[in-house]
């Protein structure tokens, strides 16, 4: 056979091949979640759900400062040690005291702001609430995982944040009509 | 052989530019899309060009397996790299050359990984499958047994239609290199075929 007749016959072969297998299958995965691998499913959830939650705390942060200008200065008494927290991983009557006074003063301030404000405030609170609930169940099935108590522990050190900026924002304007 | 010297040769670009012209609006959508992480359209460009990725994966290596593994990676490059596709020449060409890069990456890994392969090719005894029949799949096995070099020269130039100056662009050799690497394939080819009955 000579060179013409190879030419010719090579243009004959086919070009388009269908692989035996399924190759998209493969590929779907390795685009769609390239980064999983990398990490246990409970590490990388408790990853997002921190960065949502650090998200959002900017996020209201960001409202409540463009709500109100008023500097609001947390008060002594709500600076709290953790009494408790453990494999148990409650936390002690000092906080729950600290939480409920807080969270009363929150819901009255939330029915002043802005109906956005609220909203995003809403938003924050409930990521923070999800992300404690995950970390608990979490800590359900493995209860002596650090990583994931000193996360639960930042969660509800969020939370209470979160409720004092809202509810010392309550206060100093309640203080500012006093007057 | 000579009955089969009667159908129309393929050539590559004459193909794409006779495709509808349709396909090639909505290819370059599925592109649009794709580059926005959407993947449902990059699948969609992976069912359009699959054929021919693992096409010459499969003619390059020769290789079931690792033309299966070339056209994944390609794909997954693809898609990685897709921020980067600006237009400038045919997504298809853009998507051969990644693969032509990926079956040469592998190869020039490891040496050891490439005599892996070729005692696997050896011990398996079998010839790929690329839907080829009659004279033409003794043509195709004897292209599989050609040498690397001229493998790929022979299988980008002569099967997929692609000149010189882009097989050589592809692999990263002189446009004389390939003309002179597809001499040699031609005349080894002429050589195995003779040995099988072929007369000159």
């Amino acid at each position: 056979m000579n060179d013409d007749k190879i030419t010719q016959a090579a243009q004959q072969l086919a070009t388009d091949v269908t692989p035996e297998r399924d190759l998209w299958s493969g590929i779907a995965a390795a685009i769609e979640a390239p980064e999983r691998r990398r990490w246990t499913p409970m590490l990388a959830q408790a990853a997002v759900v921190l960065l949502l939650v650090g998200a959002s705390s900017a996020i209201t942060y960001m409202a409540l400062k463009d709500s109100n200008s008023t500097q609001v200065i947390a008060s002594p008494e709500m600076v709290f040690e953790q009494v408790s927290f453990g494999n148990r991983h409650k936390l002690g009557p000092a906080f729950q005291a600290v939480r409920d006074e807080l969270a009363g003063d929150f819901e009255l301030e939330l029915l002043r702001l802005s109906p956005q404000t609220r909203q995003d405030i809403e938003t924050d609170m409930g990521s923070i609430h999800a992300a404690i609930n995950e970390m608990n169940n979490a800590l359900e099935g493995d209860p002596e995982n650090i990583l994931l108590q000193k996360q639960l522990l930042r969660m509800y050190r969020e939370e209470l944040a979160l409720l004092q900026r809202v509810s010392g924002l309550s206060r100093s304007v309640m203080m500012r009509n006093d007057i | 052989m000579t009955a089969l010297l009667t159908a129309e040769p393929n050539d590559y670009s004459q193909t794409m530019a006779t495709l509808n012209t349709d396909a090639f609006t909505e290819e370059s959508v599925w592109i649009r899309r794709a580059q926005k992480s959407d993947s449902r359209a990059f699948e969609s460009l992976y069912k359009l060009h699959i054929g021919r990725v693992y096409g010459i994966c499969l003619r390059m290596t020769a290789n079931v397996s690792e033309a299966e593994d070339c056209a994944q990676e390609a794909f997954i490059q693809a898609w990685n790299k897709l921020d980067k596709f600006r237009g400038g020449s045919a997504f298809s060409t853009w998507l051969h050359r990644i693969a032509v890069n990926t079956v040469l990456g592998r190869i020039r890994k490891s040496q050891r990984e490439q005599d892996r392969i070729l005692a696997v090719a050896q011990l398996a005894d079998s010839p790929i499958d690329a839907g080829d029949s009659g004279e033409l799949r003794d043509l195709s096995d004897a292209v599989g047994k050609l040498p690397q070099g001229a493998r790929n020269v022979f299988v980008l130039h002569a099967i997929y239609g692609y000149s010189h100056d882009e097989t050589g662009a592809m692999l990263g050799i002189a446009a004389g290199t390939s003309k002179a690497q597809l001499h040699r394939a031609k005349r080894m080819l002429a050589q195995q075929l003779k040995q099988q009955g072929y007369r000159a």
